[in-house]
């Protein structure tokens, strides 16, 4: 009995991997692990985020709450957090939350005093851990080449004009995006079923070319088109394919049905990850891996239980024994 | 002001099991498990899993109300095993399988990092 399994041996094509996004292949294995994972990136990968915000001086026309919700969006470096203590079992500080182990400062103090509007942006925070600083989406694209941008201006959070001052100190803190969305460091994940498209070629065959045309363009994206040199029609992208069954719709309408037949594949999807820069995109990946792992550890039966149960089996069996 | 904290929804309460295993008293080879602080994200993968173990007999699960954080997994089995084996070996298979993942798409990553230097 100790033997018996029904694992599966899921695997793994990477199309395309930068360092905020990644796309891939997931095959041999069902929906239900796919939808796990995606859930997990984007609500239970921890992240830091700005979660207590101590205002010393506020003149600039956003008020104090406004603008301690909009630090608290700021993405952060989070590449420590899944190591890190949560502040609320971070018994180094009894859960208040202030200590190394579970937090970093940050402080910001910026006044106006030209003629010309200033803009605070996240690039005025200065941390007390030169590691753990916002992500500045800017400044890494450039960095891998992405896109050509000497200027990195940070992220917008208030403007100043002349006399008009921001003098605050900021607490980060680890958290889940499942707490509250600040704390996600999904931008989008997204996965996709991947088609299978078979075209009867005797039936199409007996359409003309028109017809063949006319039929190629009743699907709104482009998955089909006519081969300049055979005349026949293939299949360019069957990703493009976005389950609208359009042009079954209009083979039915030419007489024509059964011209082409759709599947979707039950075990293989193509997976897109895209990150706020908190996390790279792959170890976003990697992190609900492991997320996902500890949660079905958590789940498993205590020793007690399991005995209590056999305590009860063999009872059980006494008594039907027992009985008549 | 009387608004529940936002962890409620993912910490167990003080003295609150994480699982709690009840055995169906009228039919044979059947229970409830009852997972605190839980949702889809294990219930779905939990069924899907046991619905591929052949002494599975029924296998499936309930969010009870979105705002009660638990989810309910009932099995029931044949002779050949019990719910709690049955669980405890869907459990395990999904651990290897996501271990396997791992292994899997970090090999993936390394091979595709290689290509680009
Ligand atoms: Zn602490």
């Amino acid at each position: 009995m100790d033997n018996v399994s029904y694992q599966r041996f899921p695997t793994v094509r990477i199309r395309d991997i930068k360092d905020d996004v990644l796309k891939f292949e997931l095959r041999d294995t069902d929906a239900s692990i796919a939808n796990a994972l995606r859930r997990i990136m984007i609500a239970e990968v921890p992240t830091l985020a700005i979660d207590l915000v101590e205002i010393e001086s506020n003149s600039s026309v956003l008020n104090d709450e406004f603008l301690a919700h909009r630090l608290g969006l700021i993405p952060i470096v989070s590449d420590r957090a899944m190591e890190m203590r949560l502040s609320r079992d971070c018994d180094a500080c009894d859960g208040d939350g202030r200590c190394e182990y579970c937090s970093i400062e940050f402080h910001l103090s910026v006044k106006c005093t030209g003629d010309q509007t200033l803009d605070v942006t996240s690039l005025d925070l200065v941390s007390s851990d030169p590691s753990i600083i916002p992500v500045d989406a800017a400044g890494r694209a450039a960095d891998m080449g992405g896109f050509e941008s000497n200027d990195t201006r940070g992220i917008l959070i208030v403007k100043l004009r002349k006399g008009q001052e921001l003098k605050l100190r900021a607490i980060a803190r680890k958290g889940i995006g499942k707490d509250h969305a600040k704390w996600s460091p999904a931008a989008t994940v997204t996965f996709q079923y991947e088609p299978e498209i078979h075209i009867n070629e005797a039936l199409m065959e007996t359409l003309t070319l028109e017809e063949k045309q006319e039929w190629i363009d009743s699907s709104p994206t482009k998955v089909f088109e006519l081969d300049p040199v055979s005349q026949q029609v293939v299949v360019v992208d069957p990703e493009a394919y976005t389950y609208d069954e359009e042009v079954l719709k209009k083979a039915e309408a030419m007489g024509k049905p059964g011209l082409v037949e759709i599947y979707s594949k039950e075990d293989s999807f193509i997976f897109t990850v895209e990150s706020t820069g908190a996390i790279k995109a792959s170890q976003m990946f990697l992190n609900a891996i492991e997320i996902l792992k500890s949660k079905l550890d958590a789940v498993r039966l205590s020793f007690d239980t399991e005995e209590a149960d056999d305590q009860f089996g063999e009872l059980g069996a006494h008594m039907r024994g027992g009985g008549i | 002001m009387n608004a529940p904290d936002r962890y409620e929804r993912f910490v167990v309460p003080e003295g609150m099991k994480k699982v709690a295993y009840e055995r169906d008293m009228k039919v044979m080879n059947a229970a409830t498990f009852t997972l605190q602080r839980e949702d889809h994200t294990i219930g779905n993968i939990l069924r899907m899993q046991l619905h591929r173990d052949p002494s599975v007999l029924f296998a499936g699960y309930k969010l009870p109300h979105p705002l009660q954080y638990r989810v309910v997994v009932k099995i029931q089995t044949n002779s050949q095993s019990s719910p709690m084996q049955a669980y405890n070996l869907a459990i395990t298979d999904l651990t290897k399988e996501l271990d396997h993942l791992k292994a899997t798409f970090e090999q993936e990553t390394n091979q595709k990092q290689a290509e680009y230097y």
